[in-house]
């Protein structure tokens, strides 16, 4: 009778046993439910995109929206040999369709093991005739390729990127810290305007080829703002792909290269002039010749023998000119010239920017050549906003590839008067000098011719020309500067056989303004275009 | 009493078993529509990139003047051609100044019954402000 309490007990703490189990079952249960029921935990976080690899650049859009540089979607492909039945096979069906070597991917299919980068940068279209293929073993990593819808059209300012999306050239480097890794910020807008660019392309193209020069550039910037509208710089080169063709430079000769530009030089000689009041407009200079030490200085053809200070800017007379910076001198010159920022390399947003080259020992013989142009080289886009910073008022200016909503206010480096001054003096080499082909009737341009000869093994080579101008318009409001420079260009027909500024950049320039003037809102002159039969 | 409990317990369990794997399930299905509606974004979004891209492309001065060219018969005629409305002529020029049109005076035909017999004989005397047929001729401003 013991037996039966004790076997009584037993079943007892057996049934406690199973029901505590059965309680710590049920708890984990409730327990569960009410996490993923009420807190919603594990829940989340299952449905997520692929990231890509790496953080996606933002879009560069022109000044009026119009797109220049965008990542698109792309895919990385990697194969893993093992599962391949034929490797031979595999590479020549993944050869055809990415466009990979063939020959390559056998080599390296061959051993059947590891991962290996079949293709990089595969658009989508590519990606889906791979998933037709229908081989095992295949992976996709989305990525991003840089595209440049114009192409060649604006390469030397955009720049490029490599294949890991960093900057390495032009703008893309420039601005690589506010492009990278906002994809999904607002685009960049820049101050460039796609129809400007074009045009100014096209119409340096066609003088290339009218006058067979080596290569040439073109720069448009507005003088009140600072913004350069178009920078083209030729032989240019496809930056969507990564090796260049034949010809191709990536060298932009815009901001890379100095230049002795020559006679559009004269611009600050004469504002120095008149800034400094030594010289009188309608004063008398003798031109017939003009000797400084050992150096004999000459013109392009005989003037004179006797002009006026503002014919000898028309004419762009060298010794006229040499005699007028004589008298300002070295040590006015200098500063001058420095406060115009050409004596300093140029700081904007593209990182190509060549310093430039002076003198040393700048004394009174540099101080004459210097007047006209040669002595000293600068880049293009220097030049260009230290003529802008003449006409513009007389405040500095610089040179930005970012839209820009208001006038730049720098500081002054000519008065007001003397900028009025060196406008009229623009307006009169275009009606009366060396200019006259740059004439746009209805925009009243004003602007300086350059022809300089570059200097080889340290002498100057008489038949090898930088032939430029820098024209300005309106000239009574001034808006908009247009620099053209052809590198060796050869006269022809057209140009009388000359091949100078006047004879091949200035045309080229009047083109330029003809056709951009009306898409920038620049009103034409009416009262001139009523004298017009 | 225990047997009771447990056939009510087992019950819960079950009922709990059957609503879990149905709010389990639903969550499996709206998290997949969830990923493929996700992914469809994605996908839009991209296809939005490359279309965007496209249309930059497609519309590129350069090809656009090439396509003109080719198949419209429109010519490059430089800006300098346009005009402002100010150097458009007028329509109808105006008869006379426009002081002379302030200064106009009305002409009212003289009455058929008070006819001026002009003298074929002798010099008609110069109108006078005061005589009545100058004022009947003219009035007005």
């Amino acid at each position: 009778m013991d037996a039966r309490p004790a076997a009584l007990s037993l079943v007892r703490s057996r049934i406690a046993l199973a029901a505590l189990l059965c309680a710590a079952g049920f708890s984990v249960i409730a327990a569960r439910l009410t996490e993923v029921m009420v807190f919603g935990v594990g829940a989340a976080g299952v449905a997520t995109v692929a990231e890509p690899a790496h953080p996606m650049r933002a879009d560069l859009v022109d000044r009026n929206g119009v797109l220049i540089a965008r990542d698109l979607p792309v895919s990385d492909l990697y194969a893993s040999p093992a599962t391949f039945w034929d490797t031979n096979e595999a590479s020549h069906a993944l050869a055809q369709v990415t466009g990979a070597e063939e020959g390559h991917l056998e080599e390296a299919f061959a051993p059947k093991r590891g991962y290996v980068l079949v293709q990089r940068g595969l658009t989508p279209d590519a990606r889906d005739a791979v998933m037709r293929l229908g081989l095992p073993g295949l992976t996709f990593e989305p990525n991003y390729k840089r595209y440049y819808p114009a192409g060649r059209i604006v390469a030397h300012a955009v720049g490029q990127v490599d294949p890991d999306d960093n900057g390495i050239s032009g703008l893309e480097l420039g601005l690589n810290d506010k492009v990278r890794g906002r994809a999904d910020a607002a685009p960049i807008t820049l101050s460039l305007d796609m129809r400007v660019q074009y045009v100014l392309e096209h119409e340096i193209d066609e003088a290339m080829k009218s006058f067979r020069a080596k290569a040439a550039g073109g720069i448009v910037l507005n003088v009140r703002t600072g913004e350069v509208l178009a920078l083209s710089s030729r032989p240019d080169y496809e930056p969507n792909r990564h090796a260049l063709g034949p010809g191709d430079s990536i060298r932009n000769r815009m901001t890379q290269d100095v230049y002795e530009l020559g006679s559009i030089f004269k611009i600050f000689a004469f504002s120095e002039a008149v800034e400094e009041s030594t010289i009188r407009l309608d004063e008398i200079f003798q031109v017939s010749s003009l000797k400084l030490g050992n150096h004999q200085i000459h013109d392009f053809e005989r003037l004179g023998p006797y002009l006026s200070a503002s014919m000898i800017f028309a004419e762009s007379s060298n010794i006229g000119t040499a005699q007028i910076e004589m008298r300002s001198g070295p040590t006015r010159q200098k500063p001058f010239l420095r406060r115009l920022g050409l004596l300093d390399p140029l700081k904007t947003e593209l990182p190509e920017v060549a310093s430039p080259l002076y003198p040393r020992h700048w004394e009174w013989v540099e101080a004459a050549t210097i007047g006209y142009g040669h002595g000293i080289s600068v880049n293009p886009l220097s030049f260009v906003a230290a003529a802008a910073s003449v006409v513009n008022g007389g405040t500095l200016l610089k040179p930005t590839f970012l839209k820009q909503d208001t006038t730049q206010v720098g500081e002054r480096v000519v008065s007001e008067s003397t900028s009025r001054t060196m406008r009229q003096l623009m307006r009169l080499v275009v009606t009366d000098g060396t200019g006259k082909k740059a004439d746009v009737p209805g925009y009243d341009v004003g602007g300086k011719t350059g022809t300089a000869e570059k200097a080889e093994n340290g002498t100057y080579a008489h038949h090898e020309l930088i032939s430029s101008f820098c024209g300005v318009f309106p000239i009574s409001d001034p808006q908009f500067i247009v620099f053209i420079m052809l590198d060796e260009p050869h006269g022809n027909k057209e140009s009388g056989g000359f091949a100078t500024g006047g004879a091949t950049a200035a045309p080229a320039v009047g083109k330029v303004i003809a056709r951009v003037a009306p898409l920038l809102g620049v009103k034409r002159n009416d009262t001139f275009a009523a004298a017009t039969p | 009493m225990i047997r009771t409990l447990n056939f009510v317990f087992m019950a819960i369990t079950g009922l709990l078993c059957l609503g879990l794997y149905r709010i389990a399930e639903n969550a499996r299905v709206a998290n997949s529509e969830l990923r493929e509606t996700r992914a469809a974004i994605v996908r839009e979004h991209e296809a939005l990139t490359v279309l965007g891209a496209e249309w930059a492309r497609l519309t590129q001065p350069a090809r656009l003047q090439a396509l003109a060219q080719r198949h419209l018969r429109l010519s490059d005629r430089p800006g300098v051609e346009l005009s402002s409305l100010t150097q458009l002529p007028p329509k109808n020029p105006p008869l006379a100044p426009e002081a002379q049109f302030r200064d106009a005076k009305i002409v009212v035909p003289a009455p058929e019954t008070a006819p001026i017999a002009p003298k074929a004989t002798t010099a008609v005397p110069a109108a006078s402000p005061k005589d009545p047929a100058f004022a009947a001729l003219h009035t007005g401003t």
